[in-house]
């Protein structure tokens, strides 16, 4: 190859290097979404509609869509195996009271989908028509970056548990449809179990220690408690009960905001004297793999479990199953599930459809199954609940607990993660208790922003 | 005259036709490699230098100085002693290189030695082949049982020896979590080196080794003097491939410890993933890949050094 020819060729490479990067750029600019949007409060819905009884026939206004042509709506929920199964009712029910709109169905974890849904909104598209995800927090960063459906007009605050409507508003505006919740009531206990031991539910502190004493003596125990293990989550529920138990349902909402630091006297407090003893004296098991853990629970490896409602629905007998909470608890925290409309989609009409009614009569069919949930939505009586959720939402209504929001759930982001994994690390070396809430405090976002 | 005159345009003809072959060839590799590897690192490069004001080297200044135990890269806040880790996810790369690479070559190559030219040895280097086969996300889960302390062979191994205080799940404190995981990699990775080796044994010019015995060189000297200094090139494929793996390994950690607890095992590719997915903050992740891309330059540089360097020598 001569000089000339090497030379042409290089020219050539750098054309097409110019043109090929120059060309992605263009195409990127062009598909911003902020060039046609640029904050959330312009994401108005496109088109009004009404739904109208029986039939189920939805006429809109609007020139581009109309759902009264058969259509198919994508969902992406976090539900897999016989939790979807749960929701699949949900979505029969729908269909057959709109028979025009079809829903396909899309399991994807929270975790996973916020890998790759924002980069498909800043590209101008969307994975699905409706999303369902327990990160309230997600679904508020997404709005501020434009790329949720503004629903102020389709939901009232009012017609929903308090607070559970706050975590999605942003600017006033409502960006998710709450669905059902979960509820993290108490420690977990086979009754038949209980009964064989000679044991009973405790009233105070003392009662607690005692309870935790005499199952410690019973023969084939390995830990009076079993510790979960995800990522780290269990851990959390744990220490959430102990700080609601011990500071009340307000400190959840001052550490929240950071009105309360984690390293204040009054949270170290709870953390050294009360559930630092138990982790050291053995009580709590080494984290085991959570589902792992409710097999090992159910046989008699141990023999309480912390953990949510969910467990109802994960248990061969759910008769024999029973919790409580630590004695003086007056809040136990709740969550739930939010369903939201990415502006991207072309189906709004029908994915509005849908997302109402999951966040209102739909709940009836999730919550009449066995997947461990109450309604959020305050229309739905008791009486549609599960047999087994029946009495658990009867005791936690007696015991007079108020519904609090979850604590690492709320502050969300990176911050979870690290409070999950900070927790791991007080479970193993309890000592460092003092480094952990020192870093706890210090990487809160509401605490930097506040210093 | 006009013979040389055809004789030339034709060679500029023939020229012309080279000329638009190797474009031909070229173009749609080219293309591929624009679209698929140029622009996206480009783009990532672009991202790392974007801030709220503007651009500047902010989000490198702040992944560099980060203290969190979950993203730092060198050393994270409140920690009083530098045993044991967190060290911050930097050092645990540094540490995962210093541990793993020297384990893998080794018994990459004492097993290739061993098992060379032994009848059915096929069928052990398959077995620890296996752990390259299967997917590195199978891989962490298998780490993270392996170490567990109610189902795991290693804690029942222990247990078995009497010594209690290993004889729990390794992945649960910060002062194994560590370890068990880069011991789980050798496990995985033990296979590629035995395989390079195990080439690199068969071509192996047998005359230089019968020509040593004859000279009354022992086993000892024929390893070290004569099978080492050949397997040089295999050598340096082991070397630079481990460190690549060991300084982007992401998958394995991911699954078994996500980094934890306390950030004891966390490394960089994972702290690109939680800027990335978690605080979506993509400068900072950018920013991290940036920095990470540097590092394995360096063996990657080095490695294609040694390739043409032994091309010459060929010459």
């Amino acid at each position: 190859m001569n000089a000339l020819t090497r030379t042409g060729l290089a020219i050539l490479i750098i054309i097409i290097v110019i043109l090929a990067i120059g060309g992605g750029y263009w195409w990127y600019a062009s598909s911003q979404p902020g060039k046609t949007t640029t904050s959330p409060s312009t994401t108005t819905p496109q088109t009004t509609t009404t739904t109208q009884g029986g039939g189920g026939a939805t006429t809109t206004t609007s020139p581009t869509t109309t759902t009264a042509k058969q259509v198919t709506i994508t969902v992406i929920g976090p539900w897999s195996g016989t939790s979807a199964e749960y929701f699949k009712a949900v979505i029969g029910n729908f269909t057959a009271k709109y028979p025009n709109i079809k829903v396909n169905y899309i399991s994807k974890r929270a975790e996973d989908l916020a890998k790759t849904a924002p980069l498909q909104f800043a590209a101008g598209k969307t994975p699905a028509d409706v999303i369902i995800t327990p990160w309230a927090w997600w679904i508020v960063e997404m709005a501020k970056k434009g790329y949720v459906v503004d629903i102020s007009d389709m939901i009232n605050p009012d017609d929903y548990i308090g607070g559970i409507v706050d975590k999605v508003t942003y600017n006033g505006k409502i960006y998710g449809a709450p669905f059902t919740m979960w509820l993290k009531p108490g420690f977990w206990y086979r009754k038949s179990f209980f009964q064989q031991h000679g044991l009973s539910e405790p009233k105070t502190w003392d009662d607690f220690l005692n309870l935790l004493d005499k199952i410690k003596q019973i023969p084939g125990i390995q830990n009076p408690i079993v510790t979960g293990d995800g990522v780290g989550w269990p851990e959390s529920d744990i220490v959430e009960h102990f700080l609601i138990t011990f500071g009340g349902p307000d400190l959840q909402y001052k550490l929240i905001n950071c009105e309360v630091k984690f390293n204040d006297p009054q949270v170290k407090d709870i953390f050294k004297n009360k559930l630092v003893p138990l982790i050291k004296n053995g009580y709590f098991s080494e984290p085991i793999e959570w589902t792992q853990a409710v097999d090992e629970w159910w046989n008699g490896k141990y023999a309480l479990y912390f953990m949510g409602t969910w467990i109802t629905g994960r248990v061969d007998d759910p008769n024999d199953l029973d919790f409580f909470p630590l004695p003086g608890a007056k809040g136990v925290v709740g969550g739930a599930d939010y369903g939201f409309i990415p502006k991207f989609t072309d189906k709004m009409d029908a994915a509005k459809t849908f997302l109402k009614f999951i966040a209102t009569e739909g709940q009836m069919y999730h919550v009449a199954g066995p997947a461990g949930k109450i309604p959020t939505y305050k229309k739905i009586s008791v009486d549609k609940l599960w047999k087994p959720m029946q009495s658990v939402y009867q005791k936690i209504l007696n015991l007079g607990m108020e519904i609090v929001p979850d604590l690492d759930d709320s502050v969300g982001g990176d911050w979870q993660t690290l409070f999950w994994d900070q927790l791991k690390l007080l479970w193993a070396e309890p000592d460092q208790v003092d480094q952990i809430l020192d870093t706890l405090t210090q990487q809160h976002p509401a605490c930097q922003s506040s210093s | 005259m006009f013979r040389g005159l055809w004789r030339r345009s034709g060679k500029k003809r023939r020229g012309r036709s080279k000329k638009a072959i190797i474009i031909t060839f070229l173009l749609p590799e080219l293309i591929l490699l624009i679209t698929f590897v140029l622009t996206p690192i480009v783009g990532t490069f672009v991202i790392s230098f974007q801030t709220e004001n503007g651009y500047g080297p902010d989000n490198y200044y702040k992944v560099i100085t980060e203290t969190s135990p979950d993203k730092a890269l060198v050393l994270p806040k409140n920690i009083e002693s530098l045993r044991p880790p967190p060290w911050g996810a930097l050092i645990h790369n540094i540490v995962w290189v210093l541990i793993h690479l020297p384990l893998v070559v080794f018994l990459g190559l004492a097993l290739a030695y061993l098992l060379h030219e032994v009848k059915g040895s096929s069928i052990v280097k398959t077995i620890i082949f296996l752990g390259m086969v299967i997917p590195m996300i199978v891989g962490g889960l298998l780490i993270r049982f392996m170490y567990d302390g109610t189902l795991g062979v290693v804690p029942l191994l222990f247990k078995t020896l009497g010594i209690n205080s290993l004889a729990k799940t390794w992945t649960n404190y910060p002062q194994t979590a560590l370890i068990s995981l880069i011991l789980g990699s050798v496990w995985l990775w033990t296979g590629f080196s035995l395989t390079v080796y195990s080439a690199a044994f068969e071509s192996l010019p047998k005359s230089y080794i019968e020509a040593a015995k004859i000279d009354g060189a022992s086993g000892l000297q024929i390893f070290f003097k004569i099978v080492i200094p050949l397997l040089k090139h295999a050598t340096i494929v082991v070397v630079v491939m481990t460190m690549l793996w060991d300084l982007k390994i992401f998958d394995i950690v991911y699954v078994s410890t996500l980094g934890g607890p306390g950030g004891s095992s966390n490394v960089m590719a994972l702290v690109m993933y939680l800027y990335f997915a978690r605080a979506l903050d993509y400068g900072r992740s950018a920013a991290t890949a940036v920095i990470l891309a540097l590092i394995t330059l360096i063996p990657g540089a080095w490695f294609i050094k040694q390739v043409m360097k032994s091309g010459k020598e060929k010459r």
